[in-house]
């Protein structure tokens, strides 16, 4: 049975597509069974992925209307294939936006991802989500089938801020839709260890939250931004970056931690 | 309160010649921006429209074209906010069942043939080269519009040389006071 994870954080910008196909790449690379879902309407994560969101046939707007399978709008990316870093990928484009308003009176549509997922749970190790940075029907749609958050953060003042909001919407949804969500970790991304603020909140972080922190530390690379212009995760543009070499040990992180949920 | 009227053009949007366009210029109306006007994507159209009645301080009145009637049915079949909407004025809807038009439109089919919840009038012509003359006729049957024969006028654009088009501007008027909506 997959384990399902949300990337979430309700702050823009933070990381959250970078670190959702990287750590995809990552675990294929690493051999695990990965499906990639795009909860943004932006489609950043599809691009970022080498899938062209204008030339989708079938997306995740479909299988949260009912109108396909996973499995019948599921694609792959030949460049990733190619690369030995294969995962599948459920995309969005802007068409995901109109679920907002056409699941509006439909009961429990906020389990209709969770649904979908639980037709083809059994073929991969791990279903990654990028969620989007507002708290809509379409995040709650990710929230409810997952068995925890990943949070990339970067390690500035203002984080702790948009993490308070989070932490207060992961409460709810545990209480009302989702008992099993938690907080599986905070990824600190986008980290540069000269910068005195930086290593201060990452110790702050360390000190409130313990072991939620993970081991794994993404630094700010150069590589990894240039990456989505390529329609590639950076782990699979430049697998030497460090970037890329963080994301994989992340990857490694996370099938260890996964054995102890 | 005087409502605020949106433009609704459709695929490729209103050039500056269409009547659209001067209503825009002329009255102060406010166009519904698409993020892409040549690839239109249904869900993402209704979302735009979706906030622009939202945004709208007061009761709202649609000026529609083309595509923009089926985003308007499309839009009012799921929409909690259709109250908000006093009338509107349909004119020479698109099909994009159309053999021709299916796959540029696919997200488009099928078009909602729910009873609209506001008054409308739909305008038809015979030499509409987007939509047939009984189709038209279908959608207004269908949405509860008032229908208007707006006799060989092809697709009421641009292009059928209607200027500022006050006849046109007086269906609209029909709307503005709220006991006739």
């Amino acid at each position: 049975m997959a384990k399902i994870f949300c990337v979430a954080n309700q702050k823009g910008g933070v990381g959250k597509t970078t670190t959702t196909v990287n750590l995809a790449a990552g675990l294929a690379k690493v051999g695990q069974r990965v499906l990639m879902i795009d909860l943004d309407p932006q489609g950043n994560a599809t691009m970022g992925s080498g899938v062209d969101k204008r030339k989708l046939e079938l997306s995740v707007y479909d299988v949260l209307l009912e109108s396909a399978t996973i499995t019948e709008a599921r694609a792959q990316s030949p460049k990733l294939q190619d690369a030995g870093c294969s995962y599948d990928i459920l995309g969005a484009n802007r068409e995901l936006a109109g679920a907002e308003v056409e699941l509006v009176e439909v009961e429990r549509r906020e389990k209709r991802l969770k649904q979908a997922i639980a037709a083809v749970d059994a073929e991969y190790d791990f279903v990654l989500i990028d969620c989007p940075p507002s708290l809509s029907m379409l995040t709650l749609n990710g929230l409810c089938c997952a068995h925890g958050v990943i949070v990339p953060m970067q390690c500035e003042y203002f984080a702790l801020e948009g993490l308070t909001d989070l932490v207060n919407t992961i409460k709810q949804v545990k209480a009302n839709l989702n008992d099993d969500l938690q907080i599986i970790g905070l990824l600190r991304v986008m980290f540069d260890p000269r910068i005195t603020l930086q290593q201060q909140v990452s110790d702050q972080l360390k000190a409130h939250f313990g072991d939620k922190v993970f081991d794994s530390v993404i630094p700010r690379n150069v590589r990894l931004a240039e990456a989505p212009s390529y329609g590639l995760p950076g782990v699979v543009f430049d697998p030497s970056s460090k970037g890329a070499q963080a994301f994989v040990s992340f990857a490694q992180e996370m099938v260890t931690r996964i054995q102890t949920l | 309160m005087k409502p605020t009227v949106l433009i609704l053009p459709g695929w490729q949007n209103s050039g500056p010649d269409h009547w659209q366009s001067r209503w825009e210029a002329l009255h102060g109306y406010t166009r519904v921006q698409q993020h892409d006007w040549m690839l239109p994507l249904r869900g993402d159209w209704m979302t735009q429209l979706e906030e622009a009645v939202l945004a709208a301080s007061g009761p709202v009145v649609l000026a529609a074209h083309s595509l923009g009637c089926v985003l308007t049915a499309a839009w009012a079949s799921h929409s909690r906010n259709t109250h908000r909407v006093q009338g509107a004025l349909l004119v020479a809807p698109g099909d994009p069942q159309r053999d021709e038009l299916r796959a540029a439109l696919k997200s488009w089919s099928p078009v909602p043939l729910q009873r609209l919840p506001f008054k409308s009038t739909l305008l038809g012509s015979h030499t509409d080269p987007y939509c047939s003359f009984a189709r038209a006729q279908q959608f207004a049957h269908a949405w509860g519009s008032e229908f208007v024969d707006y006799g060989n006028r092809g697709h009421i654009n641009a292009e059928s040389g209607l200027g500022d088009w006050p006849e046109g501007l007086q269906l609209l008027n029909q709307f503005m006071k709220k006991e006739n909506a």
